[in-house]
């Protein structure tokens, strides 16, 4: 996929300015959070489970070659084909190969964030393969001709409104008008179920992969994914090599931390284990299936400083709580993954350069890390790639200049306190009466957005300083008394 | 490319892998024990079950006999459809059912267009979250659970676990005996999207509609506190 990082602010300036889709991500932020908070609630055991199962992810990390090869064993023995892709390309050419060797012209593809970093869809579509996707949101914005705006709700940028304008430009609709969301949902499922019947081959992606058994896991409500995986006669798995787990009851454990902070629910409608191609007796399914597992730098990560990054689970519980992302939306981060995720992500698996303005799309509140259920330390790692950002001398040099002269004064406390001894009162006398600043010299980049909140008397060392005083006083009045 | 890709994928995991035997990274796995499960809606497997079925937008029914069951299949069919006629995977439990009780008129194998009812019985009904489980094969075509309009599920009281652990047991079981099913399925709801405007809408892919019928010796009360407990 075409990368846009760089230009994160101007982007999240434009988003801000389209008040329609504003007012769309407003209710996200509000509705999200709210059945999110109503599922965890409801399960009194979540943060014991969470510890669990991050006990478990790194265990499955820490031997990730024992566990890989486990699998790759189960799978192959359950009848799978596995191919390993370095990179992006590599894993389109592979998947390309496997469509060319059954003369497939038709592909149904369920939802995968791994297709859409590898740009798979477009790769198959210039070698003249008919690609469909059949996840409602990814349909929707493939017909639009755009790109996820969230990872797991992918089109929830767009109005009904715009959506029935998009069918009516598409489809064949006579005289119906769709008037209601859920004519809209019929007519995809009508559209869609003809492609169903149609493909040659299935592509799906996997939530996890058992090493104990070979299965792959497959989580979905609308059951598209599953359709995908049963009705066209080859079925091709994408996904990468971090989503192994040692055992079966590991894939259902981390289940139930993945839906109820993705949607709020116990279990999604659909939760499918698959094996391989159907067996001697089965009616159906399809004849030939393959895992194509990629790599690209998720082995890097693995032996860095970011490889916690490697145990998330994709339930975008921290786009929803994020300020940032639930303010400018996830085309801003003019990538695949938005939002704290994203802003990690995306650095780790294209360049810093690149991306280095998302790690600073933080307010450092700390509630994506809250509401994580993988429990990453997602604010550390965005203050760790910010960290990086200045080693590396990719933010402007004005910036680092003056982080420079703050670290030198902050390492000087006498000269520190001294300037802010002076300073405060300045503002706290010119600023009391209106208990803020409109505008402030060397601070316009704060004042033209909000004021600035005037600060009281004294700094805090002063404070500090004058209660030690009294106290001391205090001290001595009472010994002196006794 | 693949054979390369592969080793050279490997050999970089072997420097960033933790050294150990196969031996030991089974133990430390087993030291990390099994995960918690969230605690049943409602005391008693079978007032669980129902109560997060109805959660999930399902409807329900209880029969205490194979011709109740039947009889209640027939109900709804006649109540939705104004017909007697479904489809039903090759299940001898399904077989074996006495359909002439209600008049039900089953066909016998893969759902096929314009067919919109199919009754699968299910291999086990899940407590925790509400769901039921099959597996593919010629007992239960994946057709049969994705594309009817309404999907009709039996689910036999004896067949009632608490956890989706406990439902692995079972699974690995089947395993053993007649090799791994190709698809296990959770069903937990009829097929849902919110992907426009965050409304949610019935009937995406799969079925619009799902009706679980509990199977045995059911509480007489259980269903009438299902209802009361799914609805706060």
């Amino acid at each position: 996929m075409e990368q846009h990082s760089d230009t994160f602010l101007e982007n999240a300036s434009a988003a801000l300015k389209n008040s329609a889709q504003a007012e769309r991500r407003d209710f996200i932020a509000l509705f999200a959070p709210l059945i999110r908070t109503a599922a965890v609630e409801g399960f009194a055991e979540f943060d014991t489970l969470r510890a669990h199962v991050k006990r478990v992810r790194q265990h499955s990390l820490d031997h990730l070659e024992y566990y890989l090869g486990k699998f790759e064993h189960e799978a192959v023995h359950n009848g799978n084909h596995v191919h390993f892709a370095r990179d992006g390309a590599e894993m389109n050419s592979i998947v390309l190969e496997i469509c060319q060797q059954h003369s497939a012209r038709r592909v149904a593809k369920g939802k995968s964030m791994v297709t859409e970093e590898t740009g798979l869809n477009s790769f198959l579509q210039r070698a003249g393969l008919q690609v469909m996707e059949t996840d409602l949101g990814e349909y929707i914005i493939q017909q639009a001709g755009e790109t996820p705006s969230h990872i797991v709700a992918p089109a929830l940028h767009k109005s009904a409104g715009e959506i029935r304008a998009l069918f009516q430009s598409k489809h064949d609709l006579g005289a119906r008008e769709l008037p209601e969301t859920v004519d809209l949902v019929s007519e995809a499922r009508q559209v869609l179920r003809e492609h169903f019947m149609k493909a040659d081959v299935g592509i799906i992606g996997a939530n996890a992969l058992i090493a104990e058994n070979g299965y792959s896991m497959l989580v979905t409500n609308e059951g598209n994914g599953d359709l995908c995986a049963n009705l066209p006669r080859v079925l091709i798995v994408c996904t990468t090599i971090d989503r192994v787990l040692p055992l079966a009851q590991d894939a259902t454990a981390m289940l139930r931390l993945l839906v109820r902070s993705a949607t709020g629910q116990a279990q999604t409608c659909y939760t499918s284990f698959y094996s391989g191609p159907r067996r001697e007796n089965d009616v159906d399914g399809p004849i030939e299936t393959h895992f194509v597992l990629l790599d690209n730098k998720r082995s890097d990560i693995l032996g860095g400083d970011y490889r916690e990054m490697l145990e998330c689970i994709r339930c975008g519980a921290c786009l929803n709580h994020c300020p940032i992302y639930t303010s400018v939306g996830g085309h801003a981060y003019g990538w695949v993954y938005p939002g704290p995720m994203g802003s990690i992500l995306t650095p780790l698996l294209t360049s810093l350069e690149q991306s280095n303005a998302l790690p600073n799309a933080c307010t450092s509140c700390g509630r994506c890390a809250e509401v994580c259920p993988a429990d990453i330390p997602l604010p550390d790692l965005l203050r760790d790639l910010r960290h990086e950002e200045t080693t590396k001398k990719l933010n402007a040099p004005r910036w680092r200049r003056g982080l420079k002269m703050h670290a030198w004064l902050a390492r000087h406390p006498p000269l520190y306190q001294a300037l802010t001894g002076m300073v405060i009162p300045v503002l706290n006398l010119f600023g009391r009466r209106r208990g803020s600043f409109k505008r402030l010299p060397l601070a316009s980049g704060w004042t033209g957005q909000r004021d600035f909140p005037a600060p009281q008397k004294g700094t805090f060392m002063q404070l500090y300083k004058a209660k030690l005083k009294r106290q001391a006083a205090q001290e001595a009045k009472r010994n002196h008394e006794h | 490319m693949s054979t390369s890709a592969r080793s050279d994928i490997f050999s970089r995991l072997r420097e960033v892998s933790r050294d150990a035997s196969a031996e030991q990274i089974q133990r430390e796995r087993q030291a990390l024990g099994t995960a918690v499960a969230p605690a049943p809606p409602a005391p008693g497997l079978c007032l669980g079950f129902l109560t997060n079925v109805l959660k999930n937008r399902g409807s329900v029914d209880c029969a205490s006999s194979r011709s109740e069951a039947v009889k209640a299949i027939g109900h709804h069919l006649y109540s939705h459809f104004r017909s007697h006629r479904l489809v039903a995977g090759n299940d001898p439990r399904l077989a074996a059912m006495p359909w002439r009780d209600a008049g039900v008129l089953p066909r016998f194998g893969s759902l096929e267009a314009g067919e919109p009812v199919a009754l699968s019985f299910a291999q086990l009904g899940v407590v925790e979250t509400g769901a039921i489980l099959t597996w593919t094969g010629r007992a239960n075509p994946a057709a049969n659970n994705l594309l009817p309009e309404h999907h009709i599920v039996l689910v036999d009281t004896a067949d009632l676990v608490a956890t989706m652990e406990q439902a692995w047991e079972r699974i690995t079981i089947e395993s053993e005996k007649n090799g791994r099913p190709r698809g296990i399925n959770f069903i937990a709801g009829p097929s849902s999207t919110a992907d426009i405007e965050g409304q949610l809408v019935y009937g995406a892919h799969g079925p619009r509609h799902w009706h679980v019928i509990l199977l045995g010796n059911i509480p007489a009360d259980a269903l009438a506190l299902a209802r009361s407990s799914a609805s706060v």
